[in-house]
């Protein structure tokens, strides 16, 4: 068994993954198509020694999320960013998401490939199933197919790919052989026209929330990019899940389990909390409107909508028409409900505002903690915030971190100046990359053909 | 073609170039744009072939020398068979951005029976419904790249306006082949659309297409828009080198497909201006089947095409519209809604 290390990748979403990141005055507000400022962040990645740089994905833009969640709206294809990202860096792993719902096999299996030859072995696909309904309308289809089906094909999609991958002729063209898959779902006969990927296989991510996702994630993965859970014991209770299941399919040691992280990090503690407070408050909050309905958040979670409506809803207590600057009386907050309460903690969590305290949760706070997360939030100085990252990892929550940066660059350069030094500072991360490819800084082997 | 003041030329690298090491394929699409030659051919055929492995993903690779370079011209293959049209419309849509207005799109169009024996799925055979799939294909991917119009993204910090709702549309394209909703997830390219290349003889793609490649210069005919002739050019410092360089690659013959010139440089550069004029060819996509071809070609033929005054130069802006004299479209959807007199046109 190999020694268990920290691994920390960088999410990119272009707009940062606060829904009012890109309005911060540092932001970049147009980043999505500035690809010299990409591959900037990345190469700040790679010289933090981070192990990947992620590409999320959607497959459909719903202008209607451009408050919510102005990511989902717009960005660069994957394969094209991760290349251009690849010719400017050496070291870092390049993650691209592709949903094989939407894409044959074939070209899956020759698209990553041909990633990692062009970036020399730092390839490694995310394999999504996809959560956007509207995409199936994109791509000639009625429906979005339900999860069985989308699994079921995404099963035999990696299967294929990965053959495709080991029938593939090694660079001398030699070794190459036809596949004559005739599955469920695909009749391919290859073999695969590139050469056989330089990490054999390209290293597999899956990122998903139904039983099917964890069974896939557990037994073909190489990473499991997790999303947010409401408590810490939940947190444990998932990674216990996929070490468990993976341990089932004989891979007990093989699978590492990535949730993101949202680190809002000041070098003290009031600039992390002030920081947080301007991003909430740059949020374009939604008109009042009835209690109950729910909209879709986008992409990844879904979500309530922002305003003193759907606080009231989900705290259990009415708050309408107050100041959004007002503190909340300690009696009203006394009535909230179960989750409510499990809010309001995270509130002071995040804040440091308390109930009744000298700085008090505000109406504002209670707004901004209705959304469902997208991952895990820490806001502290960075000690504050390395602390977090070592707890999680040594009490088995989890092998690692996706990095979510609130706004881009700086929240991108605010944690790998001053929280990932703390992190070598304490023997957690590595100095140095240890080899050239995903698979050497993720610690897996080469699988033999 | 009227007011060209010099050629067109486009490369195709040799495969061994594009397969090898990745900073020898930068080097190579180097040496072309500092030699002036004007966009780089990059062939993509989902299909394994005899010999040496295929050249990486024509995308990838072109997003790799997109940012390596500054000037050339990238154009991509796809065949409608093997592609999503909305995955297909942001691949190159994503390089025009990549690459600053510099992608081209080359449809590949026709049977071919290996590829498609690696692309069938339940419920979809490449075979069926070709030639409409390909028809559709072209003006879809127009519309989707119009999906934003100019200037949607409006990144107001002040006021948190990400978007204008009133410049995004839903296409809802409904077609025989294909039915898309849209909006495209892309901001439209810089080009407007990525330029189209599609071949001359193809009875609905020559209409829709911006470039159109013809085989051998005797078979190209004059058309309303730019013509690129096909030439494998086999050159050396003389006529006897360039003879056993032919030789090596097989001798190769004159076909449909490609007009074979062996020659040194000069004449083979005399030849190439002569016929262009005879067949009012806009440039020539020259295609190099080996390594040491490529270089011969542009150390010995380019400066006498260049002495002669056969070669555009690169003062246009450096968008592959602009080194082929091609306006940037006007957004096809607002120019519909305008015309049915459904949306007031808005001052630019
Ligand atoms: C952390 C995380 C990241 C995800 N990223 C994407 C993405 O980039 N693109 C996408 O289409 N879906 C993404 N998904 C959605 C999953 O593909 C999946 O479809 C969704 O979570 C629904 O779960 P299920 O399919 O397992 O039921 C992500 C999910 C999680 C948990």
């Amino acid at each position: 068994m190999r020694t268990r290390e920290l691994h920390l990748g960088l999410m990119f979403w272009a707009t940062g993954t606060h829904a009012a990141g890109w309005r911060h005055p540092d932001a970049v507000a147009d980043a999505a198509y500035d690809i010299e400022l990409i591959q900037e962040v990345s190469r700040s990645a790679e010289r933090a020694k981070l192990d990947f740089v992620f590409l999320g994905d959607r497959l459909a833009s719903d202008p209607a999320l451009q408050h919510s969640n102005p990511a989902q709206i717009s960005r660069l294809e994957p394969f094209a960013t991760a290349a251009a990202i690849a010719a400017a860096t050496t070291h870092i792993g390049v993650v691209v998401t592709a949903n094989p719902t939407y894409s044959d096999p074939y070209g899956i299996a020759r698209l990553l490939a041909s990633l990692d030859h062009l970036s020399e072995g730092r390839a490694a696909w995310n394999l999504v199933t996809g959560a956007d309904p509207a995409a199936a309308l994109n791509f000639g289809r009625d429906a979005h197919w339900d999860t069985e089906r989308r699994y079921d094909w995404a099963e035999e999609t990696l299967a294929v790919v990965r053959r495709l991958w080991d029938a593939a002729p090694d660079p001398d063209g030699t070794g190459s052989r036809r596949i004559d898959h005739r599955g469920r779902y695909f009749s391919v006969d290859g073999p695969l026209d590139v050469a056989r990927p330089p990490q054999g296989h390209v290293v597999v991510f899956s990122a998903g929330t139904s039983d099917r996702s964890r069974e896939l994630g557990a037994r073909d993965a190489d990473v499991v990019f997790a999303g947010p859970q409401p408590t810490f014991a939940k947190r444990k209770e998932y990674y216990a899940d996929i070490r468990a299941r993976a341990a089932r399919h004989g891979r007990a040691d093989r699978v590492a389990v990535l949730p993101g992280l949202t680190p809002i990090v000041a070098p003290t503690t009031e600039e992390a909390v002030a920081l947080h407070d301007l991003l909430n408050a740059l949020l374009v909050l939604d008109p009042e409107r009835e209690v109950g309905d729910i909209v879709r958040a986008g992409g990844i979670g879904e979500g309530h909508r922002r305003n003193l409506t759907s606080a009231s809803e989900v705290f259990g207590v009415d708050v309408r028409g107050h100041d959004l600057a007002d503190a909340v009386p300690a009696a009203v907050l006394a009535g909230v409900s179960e989750e409510g309460a499990r809010r309001l903690a995270e509130i002071t969590r995040l804040t440091r505002r308390t109930v009744g305290g000298p700085a008090p949760i505000t109406y504002g706070d209670l707004v901004h903690a209705t959304p469902a997360q997208l991952s895990h939030v820490v806001v502290g100085n960075p000690e504050e915030v390395a602390d977090m990252i070592q707890e999680w990892f040594e009490e088995g929550a989890a092998d690692g971190f996706n990095i979510y940066p609130a706004y881009v660059p700086g929240a991108v350069t605010a944690f790998t100046e001053l929280v990932v030094p703390v992190l070598q500072r304490r023997g957690l991360f590595r100095k140095e990359y240890r080899g050239r490819t995903l698979r050497d800084h993720l610690g897996l082997a080469l699988p033999p053909r | 073609m009227t007011g060209r003041t010099g050629l067109f030329l486009a490369y195709g690298l040799p495969d061994a170039v594009l397969a090898g090491r990745p900073a020898d394929a930068v080097a190579a699409a180097g040496r072309a744009e500092a030699a002036g030659v004007h966009a780089l051919l990059l062939g993509d055929r989902p299909a394994a072939r005899p010999g040496r492995p295929a050249p990486p993903a024509a995308i990838v690779t072109a997003s790799v020398l997109a940012v390596r370079t500054r000037r050339i011209g990238l154009v991509v293959d796809a065949a409608p068979a093997y592609h999503e049209p909305y995955n297909l419309a942001r691949m190159v849509a994503s390089l025009d951005h990549v690459s600053a207005g510099r992608a081209g799109w080359r449809v590949v169009t026709g049977a071919d029976p290996e590829a498609d024996a690696n692309h069938r799925r339940e419920g979809a055979d490449p075979v069926d419904g070709r030639a409409a799939r390909e028809a559709e294909f072209v003006p879809l991917l127009r519309d989707l790249w119009d999906t934003w119009e100019d200037g949607a993204f409006v990144h107001e910090k002040d006021t948190g306006r990400f978007i204008d709702p009133g410049r995004v549309r839903v296409l809802d394209h409904r077609g025989p082949a294909l039915r898309v909703r849209g909006p495209l997830n892309l901001v439209r390219p810089p080009q407007g659309h990525p330029v189209v290349l599609a071949p001359a003889d193809h009875p609905v793609l020559a209409r829709e297409a911006d470039v159109l490649l013809a085989g051998s210069p005797e078979a190209a005919a004059a058309a309303d828009r730019p013509v690129l002739a096909t030439v494998t050019p086999f050159v050396a410092g003389t006529e006897a080198g360039a003879q056993e360089l032919h030789a090596r690659a097989g001798a190769p013959r004159s076909d449909a497909d490609a007009a074979v010139l062996v020659g040194d440089g000069p004449s083979v550069a005399r030849r190439l201006l002569a016929w262009a004029d005879r067949a009012s060819l806009h440039g020539f996509a020259l295609r190099f089947p080996q390594p040491e071809g490529v270089e011969a070609f542009t150390a010995l033929a380019l400066p006498a095409l260049r002495a002669a005054g056969g070669l555009v130069d690169g003062h246009g802006p450096a968008t592959l519209r602009g080194h082929l004299g091609l306006a940037r479209p006007e957004n096809r959807i607002v120019a519909r809604l305008t015309a049915a007199g459904t949306e007031r046109s808005r001052p630019r």
